[in-house]
């Protein structure tokens, strides 16, 4: 069956697809959105939402979290260090573990905060096209160069020198206190199969600090993609996975997995990971280009799930990383393919429900993991419902070569691909995982 | 360690009068067997030359998707060929730019061998993701020996008690030469009647005992590589790493060729769904290519000249050259138009030959221009004509 | 009051004596002073054990760069480099792979590992060739300092952004893959064979405190392609005599342009007057003057030991003190009564090939990647990664007729050592090496005549390379380029007028700036 009502077919219904799909609605395409999963995710989105996409996208119905404290991070000795949204109080909670490192926190929020500015005009537009000659790429360029020397030298040397740095390394330079390097190093190695001493661990760390005010080191949480569920515009089919269809160099549609309907239409937008989406029409491809897709590095490190508590915990999120070298063992484990024998676990507790991260699981069968993380969390294993994702959630992992121009493939960051009319959006594209509809904005005004 | 021998060394190595041996794809074969090549030239043309073609690389795709993945790779049309059809074929990078040439035989419905001169197993695999085929080297199982002059007919046909004549110029038969089962292909390096001869490594020897003692009484003579050079030249072919440079081994853009570029244009099919570089050679076929690959015969008075001017007869290299050779335009203040990569004396037309690159302007045939000959130590230049290429096209190659 | 000299070069290591050379080619009167009896540093050869001749520490060469050794005139001084032509990685399971010199072998060796692995072996060393060429232009700039509004800075930036556009888009993709990935991530996307893959991450760790997982680790992967020797790319060779002969053919040269050099001379201070290197203070309490004072001591020793701190500006010297050196390399050097026979080549090869090149003990990424592992929390590896070479097979003056040496550079072995280097630690190391070896080649210990056995912590006392780091402070893209080894001091220049530090890259800084008169005021 053909059927060409629509401009546009979206694949993937999350925040990034949903952004895309109603960016190109606005700009006048009749747009299809298909999404595998029949029931709608009810988990918190975690990262950063550019407000730019609330407001061009006229979202109101939104809930952004802001708890405070933003972090309870249990202590050796007893006691937990709760980390507050408010710079001084920190210090001062700090100030009870370490006196030194509570009067480096202030200028530590601030230089992070900096850092992670620089990165956040970074990623409200494609990627830095640096071999162009188009005058007005090569002025953005240099706006942007311009925005970073006025910041100021230390700026431009902590850009150059943190940026391929551990985070192990980082928090050695300003820290003493274990458990804080432990509670911050957590977010260097969050979703990356690297332990805090791998280099571009602190990148990581900065990336996931966007968006956050100074000082506040873990994402935010929200429901935007129950938010963007509810906006009119376009038209949203669930339960059927789809495939795109190409032929001799463009694409033609999209094929549904279990009704076998194929839709025709003449842009395809895929928020699903560049792997899968470009796969099945490798021979589309050019052999050098589907070997770089191949190569993407997407390795699974996180489980995720629920707990069931008979009370609501008294915390926001619970962290449980005592220190840089846990989280480093917890690495050694994975890099031998076994789940972390000691695994760093975080626990979010969003409105009703109590998330709960893991890290690091290994690359085969995890049958001791639900009691090794109730271990950790001192709760019994029949509380816990994990899911292990053998596949990292954010479609390319967050590494140094596969960011900016690199991301997803090299010298294909701008969403398009070498097939006419089909582009990228989800995660695996810039800015990357843990911003929510970023991409799909971003590749959305790619495409118009 | 050390290079390894063909299947067939246990017979061509004791031949060998002068130990004159070169490298082939990491395989030892002869340059030439007698001490000097001149007597196994003129069996190409004369009798039957007898080559081993082994170190050739070989490659066995079968499966469902076999067509679809070689005509994803190469610019002819494969899926178009019938079963029992031999193509030779380039292939290109994305930029269109020629990676290697060979030749795809149709053995079956879903069964085809390709063969190369530099490893293409990797390129094979990958260009084959989604696609149902399998692909095995082949290249050290395989055995392959070339049959070239007149008498080739003849002779197989007696070895292989089989009619050959309805055997067409560029098909295979299979067939059986003393109970070995073999591959017959009307195939060859030589621009002549010949056969090329694929058995199973094992059969080797045994395969070149019943050729050679067939054709002993034709006058059959093993052949080595520099005998083979004349006749490849005389007969306009390309060979890789002499005539053009892999794109994949160069090392700046200007290494790079297009079929186009090599006088190959005519094996880019224009019918096909997407392969690599289609887009690019579409581009160039319309536009009209920079460079030319044809001929060159240089005209003898002029040779003779320079060579007199210094007291000398004309020195003729008897083995072909494979440096690289400028050529001028000619009149006040010509400058470099070309050069020519490979060349030499034929024996049979009595020409010194060449084949060259050339800027397309210069390179239609009959053109004048002037190429570079080193006369007892100094550079001069002797007028040359463009010819098109092949040389030597006898009836005999196809009839 | 002696001798007034232009320049005083303290440290009579490669550097040093590179720059003496250089500076007193370009006429000045140069004095370069060694504590040691000896030139070369880390770049020694002793005779450790009655006849036999150790290169100490570093032994092999690759990275001095030709031009030192054309302008140099280094081979009528006495440098004779002889090719290193193959590897050999013995595997646990008595198999082996081996690199050869010749390109047929390498491929039909690669082939009995992995067919698809010998032709990706050929596309992936073009691709290292390319870019090796393209980035060596880089690695002989002084790296321009980002942060600065001076033209200069300016417009060698832009020099440099516009050499990495010429590289084109392929090329950039792949410097910046190199220079971020991890050397066994990089290789999973070309190889499948685990032993090749683990031998060339190897190469990879090499002096640094990382393993093969580590991101960064794939940029030494190039400095393989980058050692030069005939004009080929990547061969690696030996010097005859040992490293010590590279470094007395430098002094030998240097001496030759009437530069003076004096050994057993340690220096304690530089002396700073008025703001103003005014000369140098030697650990007798002699005072020697010079109008320029170049150190080529690592930066720990050069700005925070010879200098008093009051002399350096404190973000500077907060900098200096931030700079990571963390050595992680120990060596080993044996004497032999026969060469060791390895279980994976009984034989030794055709020739004696196995032993006539280096062999690697690096069987799998999982084995290097452990060896990592304990350093990482202070332990020295118990089954080390090691590269191990026999100098004598190639330069029979090193031993006795019918003896060997045999030089075993060993990582891990951090300086940081849980407890500390103890003599008894030292042992135990020593022993580690000598037992890991012996697992791939039995009888191996009974052949050992003497072994010398020497720790990061041995290197820092012998040579002055401050925690034993053998690169002078760690190859990390954190501390690289104009960061290294203060941000924005990467040049020959100091914040002390006067005094100037020498360095790989500095070499032709330094040489212009004595064309240029030397004066202080043309410091940059």
């Amino acid at each position: 069956m053909s059927d060409s009502r629509y401009d546009a077919i979206v694949i993937g219904a999350g925040a990034n697809g949903l952004a895309g799909a109603h960016y190109l609605a606005r700009a006048g395409k009749r747009v299809l959105v298909v999404e595998q999963h029949e029931a709608i995710d009810q988990s918190a989105d975690i990262g950063w939402v550019p407000p730019r996409v609330l407001r061009e996208l006229g979202v109101n119905t939104v809930n952004i979290e802001a708890p405070d404290p933003w972090l309870t991070v249990p202590l050796a000795a007893g006691g937990t260090l709760e980390l507050s949204r408010d710079v001084a109080k920190s210090a001062e909670a700090i100030r009870r573990i370490s006196p030194a490192d509570a009067a480096k926190w202030p200028e530590f929020s601030a230089r992070m905060h900096t850092l992670a500015s620089v990165l956040e005009r970074l990623y409200l537009a494609p990627p830095p096209d640096i071999e162009t000659r188009n005058v007005r790429e090569l002025a953005r360029i240099g706006a942007l160069g311009l925005y970073v020397r006025r910041l100021g030298k230390q700026a431009v040397i902590d850009l150059a020198r943190i940026l391929p740095m551990s985070i192990a390394e980082l928090l050695d330079d300003w820290f003493e206190s274990d458990a804080l390097k432990g509670a911050l190093g957590a977010l260097g190695i969050w979703h990356l199969k690297q332990g805090p001493r791998g280099g571009g661990t602190a990148f990581n760390f900065l990336h996931h600090h966007v968006g956050s005010p100074a000082g506040v080191f873990r994402p935010a949480r929200s429901n935007v993609t129950q938010a963007l569920q509810a906006l009119q515009g376009v038209e949203v089919r669930r339960g059927q996975r789809g495939t795109v269809l190409a032929k001799n160099g463009r694409a033609t549609g999209v094929v549904l997995d279990r009704s076998g309907e194929t839709i025709l239409a003449p842009l395809v937008v895929s928020s699903a990971d560049p792997r899968s989406t470009l796969e099945p029409i490798a021979i589309e491809l050019d052999p050098e280009f589907a070997w770089a897709v191949g190569n993407i590095k997407a390795r699974g490190v996180v489980a995720r799930g629920t707990l069931m508590l008979d009370r609501a915990p008294g915390y926001a999120t619970l962290c449980i990383a005592p220190s840089l070298d846990y989280l480093e063992h917890a690495y050694d484990d994975a890099k031998y393919g076994r789940d972390s024998a000691a695994p760093y676990v975080e626990v979010q507790r969003t409105g009703a429900r109590v998330e709960v991260h893991v890290q690091y699981i290994g690359t085969s069968g995890h049958p001791d993991l639900p009691a090794r993380v109730a271990q950790a969390l001192d709760v019994r294993s029949d509380q816990l419902q994990l899911q292990a994702a053998e596949q990292s959630l954010y479609h390319g992992e967050l590494t140094l070569d596969q960011i900016l121009f690199m991301r997803p493939v090299p010298g294909w960051s701008r969403y398009r691909t070498p097939i006419e009319g089909l582009y990228l959006c989800g995660s695996g594209t810039h800015p990357g995982g843990g911003i929510p509809g970023a991409a799909g904005r971003n590749a959305a005004r790619e495409i118009v | 360690m050390s290079l390894r021998t063909t299947p067939f060394h246990p017979r061509t190595g004791p031949l060998s009068e002068g130990q004159a041996w070169r490298r082939w794809a990491g395989y030892v074969v002869a340059s030439s067997y007698e001490l000097s090549h001149e007597r196994e030239y003129h069996a190409i043309r004369n009798s039957a030359a007898l080559f081993d073609v082994s170190p050739l690389y070989k490659y066995l795709i079968t499966g469902k998707d076999a067509a679809r993945l070689l005509d994803h790779v190469v610019t002819r049309n494969v899926g178009k060929a019938k079963v029992g059809q031999v193509l030779y074929t380039p292939w290109c990078d994305n930029e269109g730019k020629q990676i290697d040439d060979g030749t795809v035989s149709v053995l079956n419905e879903q069964t085809y061998r390709m063969t190369s001169a530099d490893p293409t197993l990797r390129w094979l695999h990958l260009n084959s993701s989604g696609l149902s085929v399998t692909i095995e080297d082949v290249s050290e199982k395989t055995a392959a020996v070339s049959l070239q002059g007149p008498s080739a007919r003849e002779i197989l046909q007696l070895a292989a008690q089989q009619d050959l004549s309805a055997l067409k110029y560029f098909r295979l038969t299979p067939a059986k030469i003393r109970g070995i089962p073999v591959t017959i292909s009307r195939t060859g390096y030589t621009g002549d009647l010949g056969y090329e001869v694929w058995v199973d490594a094992a059969q080797a020897v045994p395969l070149w005992d019943a050729i050679v003692e067939t054709g002993t009484p034709y006058g059959i003579t093993p052949a080595g590589m520099l005998a083979l050079d004349v006749a490849r030249i005389e007969a306009g072919l390309l060979l890789i790493e002499v005539d053009y440079f892999s794109s994949r081994h160069a090392l700046i853009e200007s290494q790079k060729s297009s079929p186009y570029e090599l006088g190959l244009g005519w094996t880019v099919a224009t019918d096909k769904a997407r392969y690599n570089g289609q887009a690019a050679l579409e581009a160039e076929r319309l536009r009209g290519s920079a460079w030319q690959f044809t001929g060159l015969t240089v005209d003898w008075d002029s040779l003779e000249l320079l060579y007199a001017a210094v007291g000398l007869p004309p020195r003729l290299p008897s083995q072909a050259w494979r440096t690289s050779v400028p050529v001028y335009a000619k009149g006040r203040g010509g400058r470099q138009v070309g050069y020519a990569t490979s060349g030499g004396w034929s024996p049979l037309l009595k020409q010194y030959l060449a084949l060259a690159h050339l800027e397309s302007q210069f390179a239609k045939p009959g053109t004048e221009l002037l190429m570079e000959i080193t006369v007892e130590h100094h550079r001069k230049a002797a007028d040359a004509r463009v010819t098109p290429l092949p040389f030597f096209n006898p009836e005999r190659k196809r009839a | 009051m002696s001798k007034r000299y232009d320049v005083i070069v303290i440290g009579g290591g490669h550097n040093g004596l590179v720059t003496a050379a250089y500076l007193a080619r370009a006429g000045k009167s140069v004095l370069v002073l060694e504590k040691r009896p000896r030139v070369g540093g880390a770049a020694v050869t002793e005779e450790i054990f009655p006849g036999f001749k150790f290169s100490m520490f570093s032994y092999v060469v690759s990275l001095l760069r030709p031009e030192i050794i054309r302008d140099l005139n280094l081979p009528r001084h006495g440098l004779h480099i002889l090719p290193l032509e193959s590897t050999v990685t013995p595997m646990e399971n008595g198999d082996y792979l081996a690199g050869w010199a010749d390109h047929d072998e390498t491929r039909r060796e690669l082939y009995r590992h992995s067919p698809r692995d010998a032709e990706a072996y050929d596309e992936y060393g073009r691709l290292m060739h390319f870019m090796a060429q393209a980035v060596k232009p880089i690695l002989s700039m002084v790296p321009p300092d980002p942060t600065s509004f001076a033209p200069g800075d300016l417009a060698a930036l832009l020099k440099l952004g516009r050499h990495f556009r010429g590289l084109g888009a392929e090329r950039l993709h792949a410097l910046v893959k190199l220079m971020t990935m991890s050397s066994a991530d990089f290789l999973d996307e070309w190889f499948e064979t685990d032993v090749l893959k683990a031998t060339k991450s190897a190469s990879g760790i090499i002096g640094t405190f990382l393993g093969p997982r580590s991101p960064g680790t794939a940029y030494v992967l190039l400095h393989h392609y980058m050692g030069e020797l005939d004009g080929v790319f990547r061969a690696w060779g030996f010097a005859k005599g040992g490293t010590g002969a590279v470094s007395e053919a430098i002094a030998s040269a240097a001496r030759g342009f009437g530069a003076e050099v004096r050994c057993d001379t340690g220096v304690s201070k530089v002396l700073v007057k008025g703001g103003n290197a005014a000369g140098v203070v030697l650990e007798n309490g002699d005072e020697l003057a010079a109008g320029t004072v170049v150190s080529s001591l690592d930066p720990r020793r050069s700005f925070l030991q010879l200098l008093d701190p009051s002399h350096l500006p404190d973000e500077f010297l907060s900098d200096i003190r931030r700079f990571k050196f963390r050595g992680s390399s120990g060596k080993v050097n044996i004497a032999l009564d026969s060469l060791p026979v390895f279980t994976c080549m009984p034989d030794g090869g055709p020739g004696g090939r196995l032993h006539r090149g280096a062999v690697s003990i690096s069987p799998s990424l999982e084995y290097v990647e452990r060896a990592y592992d304990e350093a990482k929390y202070g332990e020295f590896s118990r089954r080390p990664y090691m590269d191990i070479v026999f100098p004598s097979m190639i330069d029979p003056g090193m031993a006795p007729p019918g003896k060997h040496v045999m030089s075993i550079f060993v990582q891990y072995a951090p300086y940081h050592l849980n407890g500390g280097w103890t003599d008894a630690k030292r042992e135990a190391f020593g022993d580690a090496v000598v037992n890991t070896v012996e697992s791939f080649a039995p009888g191996f210990k009974s052949k050992i005549l003497h072994r010398q056995v020497i720790t990061p912590l041995d290197i820092e006392r012998i040579t002055g390379l401050s925690e034993g780091n053998i690169f002078a402070g760690e190859l990390a893209l954190h501390q690289l380029f104009f960061l290294r080894p203060a941000p924005g001091w990467a040049k020959f220049a100091t914040p002390v007028h006067g005094y100037y530090q020498a360095g790989p890259a500095r070499t032709r800084a330094a040489e212009s700036w004595a064309r240029r008169g030397g004066s202080r005021r043309c410091a940059s």
